[in-house]
């Protein structure tokens, strides 16, 4: 990533990163002390962080954040899954590309969130509807990926490995969907963060569980505080979540020449 | 020495073949038209001509990627129907797929003949070895240099022991070192495998220092052969010294005498 910090100066950039957090802390805290900003709508960090710590202390958040995992991992199996599956068929198909082209197009500008109460309706409040929730957003990345992988393998790697002896079996498996999984694995970052948002967005709609249902339940009862200490949460299990993402990918993406694994990280 | 197939048999025979592709304006272009060529088995033709003229086109009938709209393509005798069985070719661009290591690509053909991984994994070590990569078998194709990762694409062809060889300006992107090195080992090893090789080129000098005969095409449209010439120079041949051989320069000269006006021809057809 192009910086105007040298690799030496690292640590450098970090501490500068440290003190903005710290200023912005700070100043927060400040304003709210000083009643510049009315408490009850802004709370402060250190009630928020008092919070957090209680939370973890009793122990009843860790429910909330293994609901919203839960759901998130789901989320991004299944859109994963039918996204290779559909896209696949897809590139290979142009009939069927032809046919759906105008349905995948509307359905996929459609905001999503208006299918929540649907689900709700047909899923119930529990992880299901969550999950399909999520599917919409994680199958179009999936599919579209998916879709430009296959079609985009060069004509003459397909020619090379049918000269050595291919069957249409092996070209899937050894040329086609490693071709694929190649797109699939760079947008890895923007499908797990929209199942992710599936899960938040799905529990903060309707839901007895889950990390956006704690943020949904302190909104409802004008508790700042709880819904500040809500998205404390979310940030770092998103971080968490960010960081597996990445440690996945550079595994997965070994063969790859060092200056693209740097983009995509 | 070993041969791969009987002396004097004809690998390749094309008859009349014609092939021609749709423009994008809705025009059609006849790349080739009327080609007649045989190759022996155990001979290493080269095939010359200027740019666009239908070589990589002629390769692909070969090689049965391509169908011709007219005319046969025999291959050892038998019309060829879809992908040549009996053919290996090596192609001008890379590839190998990046995902797989040097290894890993080169026992592809022995994977899809459903060879256990041991065997497959084995022979390709083995033929890794001959191509002088000892040692990269782990390395992916991105951490090799343009000459050695068509070493292993060489290997890869090899591994599967094809009769018939088909090279479409394999050393094109190379640069003069690498590529005198390349053909050197291409020779040594054609010299032990005595593969049936069809070589396409638009270096002439490298065409008469690797050939058995030098098959001149005309320019395209309707390209056809127009001329061969068998090379007569001593094996084994080192690419670099046969140049100085007094009969390489006189070969050359006749050879050029008649491609040069295709050359110009095709110049001003595209101009």
């Amino acid at each position: 990533m192009p910086s105007g910090f040298p690799p030496d100066r690292r640590w450098g950039l970090r501490a500068v990163q440290a003190a903005v957090l710290v200023a912005f802390l700070a100043s927060w805290e400040a304003a709210s002390r000083l009643r510049w900003l009315d408490p009850f709508f802004f709370s402060r960090p250190s009630s928020v962080a008092e919070r957090v710590a209680r939370w973890f202390a009793t122990g009843e958040v860790y429910g909330h954040i293994s609901v919203t995992a839960l759901e998130t991992l789901l989320a991004f199996l299944a859109g994963s899954l039918l996204g290779v599956v559909v896209g696949f068929a897809f590139a290979m198909s142009p009939a069927l590309s032809r046919v759906f082209d105008p349905y995948v197009k509307v359905a996929n500008a459609m905001p999503r969130i208006v299918l929540a109460p649907i689900f709700t309706l047909w899923f119930g409040l529990g992880v299901l509807s969550k999950v399909a929730f999520g599917v919409t957003l994680v199958f179009f990345v999936v599919f579209f990926n998916t879709y430009q992988g296959v079609r985009e393998v060069d004509r003459n790697v397909l020619n090379n490995a049918r000269m050595l002896g291919a069957s249409d079996r092996d070209l899937v498996r050894h040329v086609l969907l490693p071709s694929a999984l190649v797109w699939i694995l760079s947008s890895l970052h923007t499908s797990v963060g929209l199942a992710l948002v599936g899960a938040v967005v799905g529990e903060y709609l309707g839901s007895a569980r889950g990390l956006g249902y704690l943020i949904q339940q302190a909104e409802a009862l004008f508790d700042t505080t709880g819904v500040f200490a809500g998205l404390v949460v979310l940030a770092g299990f998103v971080l968490a979540v960010d960081l597996l993402v990445s440690f996945v990918e550079r595994r997965l993406l070994r063969w790859k020449p060092p200056s693209h694994v740097e983009e995509v990280v | 020495m070993k041969l791969a197939s009987p002396p004097g048999t004809c690998a390749v025979r094309l008859r009349g073949c014609r092939r021609s592709f749709r423009t994008p304006d809705g025009g059609v272009y006849v790349a080739l038209d009327g080609v007649d060529l045989e190759v022996r088995a155990g001979e290493f033709v080269a095939l010359v001509g200027p740019t666009g003229c239908g070589k990589s086109t002629l390769l692909n009938l070969v090689a049965g990627l391509l169908q011709p709209d007219a005319g046969q393509v025999e291959v050892f005798g038998a019309p060829l129907e879809g992908v040549n069985r009996r053919a290996a070719y090596l192609f001008q661009q890379d590839v190998l797929l990046p995902w797989k290591t040097a290894e890993e690509n080169v026992m592809l053909g022995l994977v899809f003949r459903r060879l256990p991984r041991e065997e497959a994994r084995r022979q390709a070590r083995a033929w890794l070895d001959r191509v002088g990569l000892r040692g990269f078998e782990n390395r992916y194709p991105h951490q090799l240099s343009g000459g050695m990762r068509k070493r292993v694409a060489l290997a890869q062809n090899l591994i599967v022991n094809p009769e018939i060889l088909l090279m479409d300006e394999p050393f094109a992107a190379l640069d003069v070192q690498t590529r005198q090195l390349m053909e050197n080992d291409l020779l040594r090893i054609w010299q032990e495998e005595r593969k049936t090789v069809l070589f396409v080129t638009h270096d002439l000098e490298e065409a008469i220092a690797l050939s058995d005969r030098v098959v001149v095409l005309s320019a395209g449209p309707a390209a056809r052969p127009v001329g061969e010439f068998p090379v007569d120079l001593p094996r084994p041949r080192d690419v670099t010294e046969v140049r100085l051989d007094p009969a390489f320069g006189e070969l050359f000269r006749r050879i050029w005498e008649l491609l040069r006006g295709e050359v110009l021809r095709a110049f001003r057809i595209s101009a």
